[in-house]
């Protein structure tokens, strides 16, 4: 039978892996890749008002996030209808392989198809410094005073326990338990951490993105939450900034002999760390935004702030700083658009203080910085794109004057 | 194949066409003329035009850059009134109509009269009403006098509406902060002049008998020193400040307090210096010793209580003690460096451009729609180079307008929406030009003006509700010439490329739709090509544009992406037209379907371009009411009508394709049978 048919339709049947590969590289997967991005793009752009951008980037753009429904999908009893779009880091992720094998692979090679074949490169290029900076790039802020300095930034997002000893007031080795380790820890659930060189382990759970410890006998419990020495985690809606936010969760300590402490509350609200004693060792266990040093020091010298003659509408803001590293100091200007790229980090003038502060005060400058592997790579694809969309319009623009004019040729 | 085409159809879009072009006209019409009844204003005489010319130049500082007082006065005149001009019944019964610069004129040397304007345009008589004031007609004006008897309340009402957010304000609560600032706005500039016009009383110097005598406040200001020094000994030997000179120091520091604000007209002598004064500045620096330069700031008062004193003595006299105060303006002005561009910027206002072009591109539509009706004949072609005539006379207005505006703001030409709107209309008209040039079938050329009559109606419309100098400099991280060259420039090309396509493709439909063409599938097949060809110059545009502006962000901010709502509008554009594109490309979407995506590309684009601003969030966000948002949706809903109208004609071509098929198909049976 498949030999008749081969012979009546004079095409041959396509195998299974053939339709996959067909699938996987076709203008179709590509439309609806594209589709589905501008779905997302939309539905974040219109959720990030009321939830904020960095909860709805997690929720919409995460590789944590492999589909969602928007929040925009009414809800029957309580719960939403079971509309599931699938997560826009996956989506990306079929698309990086739908233009490999379809723009890059399968496309037509020839003149007429080389520019398309330049911009299919120059996206997935562009895609791939897109995943980059996704996984392995850092961000966080330095606030320094005018006259002062400092070799530390602080993340934005990323809230972690800090476990340390206290020897002569000062702190020893500081270990940290990063973020990823403790955003999905529920109630009830808990994970047990050991630190080398510390003569206790720590049990935390219930970590909460934005929570203050309240008072039982002010705001008594509402959902049994754990009460810790009289005090609970009260649950807050998250910022829409969300470096506004305060994480919080409870732990325990957990003694060499397997003897537990109370339970006592972690929160980035807290003015004090909590303190634990074994014998005559005493330690402090703490929650706060992950410090991040730098290869280098940074000395504000000064912080001006411009404004258009007559208003209050900002002209410039210029931090002179300092970079200090192995006692050599170099000048620099950080302005507005006019960042430091330096050993691989980026400072970029972000905000200033105080707020109101009068001429002759001591101002304080933010920078924002920046580590990145993939920090031109948009740059350097997007010249690939255009070179490629030019050489291709170029070509279609061509063709079209040659076939007018032999057209207007033939009519004459 | 061609036929006729539908009559019906022609008169159903000839009709629908006129009706718009008429409220458009309507709608400029009614923009350009003053408003409500002209309100009698005993005893006012209009400025003569010299003087209106003369004093319109005086450079001014406002919005962080020098511009004429005639465009300082151009748009207070707009925040207040809602328009540029009013209409007064003066002196013998006389209507005179008044423009920006002569409203200001009153207003700063001949408040008596100005208190009597129509000034302020109240939306909501509820506003009135609340404020004991009997309210006149909808959007009607009222003048300083009408209003002043609920001024209290006002006053009252506008502090106790402050504590609530902005968003929760209802629409009576916002208006009746902003009629409150507007009256206050109003009072700094009916006294800016006070100082000069009373002068400064010298209590007791009538020695009981005859009336007090009166100084000028320059004169008062050559004695600060002695008086700070008199000062400071009374406060050293610990005694009271003589009550004659606390009732001096107390006038002194009133009439600088009502000229505080609003005008900044005196340049600083020394080019470091970059904040001018305001008269009131001026008089504190002197009476505070701490002015670097007393001598010039004695002297401008001086000339300047000279000026508006002459007011009393007639015109002539007025403007000549006024050219000798703008001369000195003038000079200092000039040997700073900013005087380059006043003159051009008065010109550049006078001439409205806009205005003349909307002109242009409605005679353009009209002559269009003349052109189309007849179709290709002698008159057609007469008709043809008609449009055509029009169509490019508006748009180069328009680039010389854009030109204009480029040398004045000393940057490229967008910068803020405003200029997106005028930057669109403008290179949309082109385009449509060049595809004119490339496809020679009339239906781009006829589509130009159309496009150009709506965007610029757009663009004043916006101005008007806008009231603000979209020309005054940017704030510090759009400030970057390179970048507003290339990824703002870029990305508005985007857009123009975007809702050419989007009108082309709306065209089709009618045409197709309605059969206006008589089935002339060579013009379908062109029309196709050509929002082909705009589908993919908007892709390249968007792209390179939204690229460019990750890159921008980057250098600024370390973040390629943002996820700033504008950003993702552009990025959506791109994603769409991608979509377009690969859908043609795969036989998804045939001609119907990428006529219909083309269409749906104007709401994308709406969304970009407009609708994002409305969210409150992001760099990009211009702060507007949500009362305009409804603009877009409807909008939105005609491009969802010209999908519809698609819909349908794709459905009945079907249907007609099959019973057309189903006939013949009987037919080859019969024969068959036979």
């Amino acid at each position: 039978m498949a030999n008749d048919s081969q012979k009546t339709t004079g095409k041959k049947e396509k195998s299974f892996l053939r339709k996959i590969y067909d699938f996987l590289s076709g203008f179709h997967l590509a439309t609806i890749t594209f589709l589905l991005l501008l779905l997302l793009t939309w539905l974040a752009t219109l959720e990030q008002i009321d939830n904020g951008l960095y909860p709805t980037l997690n929720k919409y753009f995460s590789w944590r996030s492999p589909w969602l429904i928007p929040d925009m999908v009414p809800e029957i009893n309580g719960k939403k209808l079971p509309f599931y779009l699938p997560g826009g880091y996956y989506v990306c992720a079929v698309l990086l392989l739908n233009m490999i094998l379809g723009g890059i692979v399968r496309i037509r090679k020839g003149w007429k198809q080389a520019g398309n074949l330049i911009s299919h490169f120059g996206i997935v290029f562009m895609l791939i410094g897109g995943g980059v900076a996704h996984h392995f790039s850092e961000r966080g802020n330095m606030a320094v005073y005018e006259g002062e300095s400092s070799n530390t930034a602080e993340a934005y997002n990323e809230w972690v326990v800090e476990v340390a000893e206290v020897k002569d007031e000062a702190y020893e080795e500081v270990h940290v338990i990063r973020g990823e380790w403790l955003t999905d820890l529920k109630a009830g659930n808990p994970r047990i951490f050991d630190f080398k060189g510390i003569p206790f382990s720590l049990e935390i759970s219930g970590y909460l993105v934005n929570a203050i410890p309240a008072n039982q006998l002010e705001a008594p419990p509402r959902n049994k939450e754990l009460v810790a020495d009289g005090y609970y985690l009260q649950e807050a809606k998250g910022n829409v900034e969300s470096e506004r936010n305060l994480a919080g969760s409870y732990a325990r300590v957990i003694f060499e002999g397997g003897e537990k402490s109370a339970p006592f509350i972690l929160s980035g609200a807290s003015f004090y760390p909590f303190t634990v004693r074994d014998g005559d060792r005493v330690f402090t266990v703490d929650m706060r935004k992950r410090l991040w040093p730098m290869p280098f020091e940074v000395k504000l010298d000064t912080f001006t702030a411009d404004f258009h003659p007559g208003t209050s509408r900002p002209a410039k803001f210029i931090s002179d700083i300092r970079r200090v590293e192995n006692g050599q100091e170099s000048k620099v200007r950080i302005q507005m658009n006019e960042p430091m790229r330096y050993e691989g980090y980026t400072f970029f003038q972000a905000s200033y203080g105080p707020a109101g502060a009068g001429p002759g005060d001591t101002m304080y400058s933010v920078f924002e910085i920046v580590r990145n592997p993939a920090d031109h790579w948009p740059e350097y694809s997007l010249y690939i794109v255009a070179f490629g969309m030019l050489v291709t319009f170029l070509t279609k623009l061509g063709g079209h004057l040659s076939a007018s004019s032999r057209k207007s040729k033939n009519e004459g | 194949m061609k036929g006729k085409g539908s009559i019906v159809g022609r008169w159903i879009v000839a009709i629908l066409a006129l009706g718009a072009l008429g409220a458009v006209f309507i709608g400029m019409l009614i923009d350009n003329m003053p408003k409500g009844t002209p309100q009698k204003v005993e005893g006012y005489t209009p400025w003569e035009k010299e003087t209106i010319a003369l004093v319109s130049t005086l450079p001014v500082q406002d919005g962080g850059r020098i511009k004429p007082l005639s465009t300082y006065a151009g748009f207070t005149m707009l925040g207040l009134h809602g328009a540029r001009s009013m209409k007064v019944e003066g002196e013998g019964g006389g209507t005179f109509k008044i423009k920006p610069t002569e409203w200001m004129m009153d207003t700063l040397f001949r408040p008596d009269l100005a208190v009597d304007l129509p000034t302020f345009r109240v939306d909501n008589s509820k506003v009135l009403e609340a404020i004991g004031v009997e309210p006149k007609g909808r959007r009607d004006r009222y003048s300083y006098n009408e209003i002043e008897p609920g001024y209290d309340e006002l006053i009252m009402l506008a502090k106790s509406y402050q504590p609530i957010a902005k968003k929760e304000r209802d629409p009576v609560q916002q208006q009746t902060i902003d009629l409150a600032y507007n009256i206050r706005h109003y009072e700094s500039l009916l006294g800016y002049f006070g100082f000069a016009r009373s002068g400064i009383v010298l209590r007791g110097s009538g020695g009981g008998t005859e009336p007090d005598k009166r100084a000028d406040l320059s004169a008062v200001m050559t004695t600060a020193p002695q008086l700070r020094a008199e000062i400071a000994r009374t406060q050293r030997e610990g005694g009271q400040i003589d009550d004659r000179m606390q009732d001096l120091l107390q006038q002194v520091v009133e009439g600088a307090n009502f000229s505080k604000f609003s005008i900044f007209a005196l340049p600083p002598k020394s080019a470091t210096e970059e904040d001018w004064l305001s008269a009131g500045n001026a008089i504190m620096g002197v009476m505070t010793l701490e002015s670097k330069d007393p001598e010039t700031a004695i002297d401008d008062i001086k000339y300047l209580e000279t000026a508006v004193r002459s007011v009393a003595l007639g015109e002539k006299e007025f403007r000549k003690h006024f050219a000798e105060f703008k001369e000195r303006i003038d000079s200092r002005t000039e040997s700073r460096g900013e005087l380059k561009y006043v003159a051009m910027e008065t010109s550049y206002f006078k001439s409205d451009y806009f205005l003349n072009a909307l002109v242009c591109f409605l005679l353009g539509t009209l002559f269009a729609l003349a052109m189309w009706g007849v179709g290709q004949s002698k008159v057609g072609k007469i008709l043809y180079w008609i449009t055509f005539a029009f169509t490019a006379g508006g748009g180069a207005i328009c680039l010389w307008a854009i030109v204009e505006r480029c040398i004045i703001m000393q940057r490229p030409p967008v910068g803020n929406l405003y200029d997106t709107v005028i930057f669109i209309a403008t290179t949309g008209v082109i385009i449509a030009l060049l595809m004119e040039w490339m496809t020679r079938r009339g239906f781009s050329l006829g589509l130009a003006p159309i496009l150009g009559t709506a965007l610029i109606y757009l663009a004043r419309r916006y101005e008007l509700g806008d009231a603000s100098d979209h020309m005054n400099p940017l704030v510090a991280v759009l400030d970057s010439n390179f970048w507003l060259s290339t990824h703002v420039t870029t990305i508005t090309l985007g857009y123009c490329a975007g809702l050419l396509a989007a009108n082309l493709s709306c065209g089709y439909i009618l045409m197709r739709g309605l059969n206006l063409d008589g089935n002339n599938k060579g013009l379908r097949r062109a029309l196709t090509k050509a929002v082909y060809g705009c589908i993919c110059l908007t892709v390249f545009l968007s792209l390179v544009g939204t690229v460019l502006g990750g890159i921008w962000a980057n250098y600024s901010w370390g973040r390629f992406w943002g996820w700033d709502p504008k950003e993702n509008g552009a990025l959506m554009i791109v994603l769409w037209t991608l979509a377009i594109l690969h859908a043609r490309l795969g036989g998804i979407i045939k001609e119907w379907g990428l006529h219909i995506c083309s269409v749906l590309t104007a709401c994308v684009v709406a969304f970009s371009w407009w609708h994002v601003n409305f969210l409150g969030i992001g760099l990009h966000n211009y702060g507007f009411t949500a009362d305009k948002k409804f603009m877009i949706f409807i909008y939105y809903g005609a491009m969802l009508v010209f999908v519809g109208i698609a819909l349908i004609a794709m459905l009945v071509e079907w249907v007609d394709k099959r019973s057309v098929k189903m006939t013949n198909d009987a037919r080859d049976a019969k024969a068959l049978e036979a």
